[in-house]
């Protein structure tokens, strides 16, 4: 369970966060929508201790991040796999380094000859061929970085997945792909995930429940069907499109 | 307080608990030695050509120097001794410093730069793995590792190249000359005091290039305005260091 507790984010005079409360209950896939620059990642990195909240907490299967030793928060991340916006694959290591580095630290130890089994695994199941192992991350489209980028998150078997916009940038038929790994590893490997996303369709596509980033708050949150029925003029407004578009 | 000197003391705090951070990591060797090796044969051997070239040209330029100008006033072999006591004490070890910063710390500055705006460290992060023992231990080490031999063969070259074209370009002068006046000049601890020189510097180099790469922000831009940054802070720290270590020559 992943609970945001009145939390509060500045930089500068710019409040992007202004005390957001929000429960992640276990198994859901939960799709926080908003505006560009709203602070969903913001959001999302303060889960993982990437950032430092000004006021409130994050707390993570009943740890409190912002009070978390070292170890308790090294403990939290190899529990939470994080995907990031633009894959952030580590581009001097080939795919096998990069899907290597972040197993277990047995398995890092036996190098990468001694990971390459469960480097093979981790491709097949964001359906990616064997055959990319060797290759650098400036060698792959911008698709296959993003299921690179899945399957680094997944390597260390976590319960939680955090998804940073992972259709942003991509063409209808891979976005679509995304989607659909998404599902497909919630339902394979029981994750709880959060996805970060502007796009409409994803969050409508993957979201057992959506919530509504607005204004550094959030706005609404409830299933699909309830955010097509609420009538707050910003949350109409931002899942009319949606609607439209499911129509 | 001014936002200048909060932000001046914040580096300064934040520079202190990476040092500490790395001192940490330093007594387990298995976390970052063949990383640090293969950073260290990278360092080492690519700039050896450059570190060579301008040791060579840095000893030339003090034997025709000093030859102009004592010739008359003081006798030949003076040139033997202040050739071996500049190029030992600075010129060595210095010049070995200004190729590495350019080559090595810019180039370390600019990938943790390129790193930190893509989000690659935050990935180290976010995988439970430590930037500090992971990236910067070693370049740090491979730095410690690599300047001391950088700077005898820097030595070497630059009383080598200062003896040979003193020779062609000083009258009268003579290899006894130079001798002698190296053997009148010469204590081991003058060379001991060049790698040692050498080591502060190639640590001084590698930790601040990633000190500031680490703290890069922005894009294209801001990679560039980090180098830059990195190179500008380390031929600072080069000069007072070289200052700060002057009164260590003269103590032994």
């Amino acid at each position: 369970m992943i609970e945001f507790k009145n939390l509060k984010k500045a930089f500068g005079d710019n409040v992007v966060l202004d005390g957001v409360d929000l429960l992640v209950e276990e198994g859901e896939t939960l799709a926080l929508l908003g505006p560009s620059g709203t602070g969903k990642s913001v959001l999302l990195k303060h889960a993982i201790g990437l950032l430092e909240a000004d006021e409130g907490d994050v707390v993570v299967d009943g740890i409190s991040i912002s009070s978390a030793t070292a170890e308790e928060l090294k403990g939290v991340r190899r529990r939470l796999g994080y995907v990031f916006q633009n894959a952030a694959l580590f581009d001097s290591l080939t795919v096998a380094e990069n899907l290597c580095l972040a197993q277990d630290d047995e398995n890092l130890t036996r190098g990468v000859s001694g990971c390459h089994q469960e480097a093979v695994e981790l491709l097949r199941r964001v359906n990616m061929p064997a055959d990319v192992l060797d290759k650098m991350p400036s060698e792959l489209s911008g698709g296959m970085r993003k299921r690179v980028g899945v399957a680094r998150a997944i390597a260390s078997r976590p319960r939680y997945l955090l998804w940073d916009e992972p259709t942003t940038g991509l063409d209808p038929v891979n976005a679509d792909n995304i989607d659909a790994l998404i599902l497909e590893l919630g339902r394979e490997l029981g994750v709880t995930s959060i996805v970060v996303t502007h796009d409409l369709d994803t969050a409508f596509e993957v979201g057992d429940r959506i919530a509504l980033l607005y204004d550094g708050r959030i706005r609404a949150l409830g299933t699909p069907d309830e955010m097509l029925a609420n009538t707050d003029p910003i949350v109409m407004r931002f899942v009319r499109r949606s609607s439209i578009a499911a129509a | 307080m001014s936002a200048k000197l909060r932000a001046w003391l914040e580096n300064v705090g934040n520079a202190a608990l990476m040092g500490w951070a790395i001192a940490r990591v330093i007594p387990y060797p298995r976390q970052y030695l063949a990383s640090a090796l293969s950073q260290a044969y990278n360092m080492g051997i690519r700039s050896l050509p450059l570190v060579l070239i301008m040791a060579f040209l840095g000893g030339a330029v003090t034997s025709q120097q000093t030859g102009a100008q004592f010739t008359g006033g003081l006798p030949l072999w003076v040139i033997g001794s202040v050739l071996a006591a500049s190029v030992l004490t600075e010129l060595g070890p210095l010049l070995t410093a200004i190729v590495m910063m350019a080559r090595v710390g810019a180039a370390i500055a600019a990938e943790l730069a390129s790193m930190k705006v893509t989000e690659q460290i935050d990935a180290l992060y976010a995988m439970g793995r430590d930037p500090i023992s992971f990236l910067v231990v070693p370049r740090v080490v491979a730095g410690l590792l690599v300047f001391p031999p950088l700077v005898i063969l820097a030595d070497f070259t630059g009383i080598a190249a200062g003896w040979g074209v003193g020779l062609l370009a000083v009258d009268g002068l003579t290899s006894a000359d130079i001798i002698f006046g190296m053997r009148f000049y010469f204590r081991p601890w003058s060379l001991f005091f060049s790698v040692l020189k050498g080591g502060v510097f190639g640590l001084a180099i590698t930790f601040i290039a990633c000190y500031v790469g680490l703290q890069g922000t922005g894009g294209a831009e801001g990679v560039g305005r980090t180098t830059t940054t990195a190179v500008v802070a380390t031929t600072l720290a080069l000069m007072v260091l070289d200052v700060l270590m002057a009164p260590v020559l003269k103590a032994f």
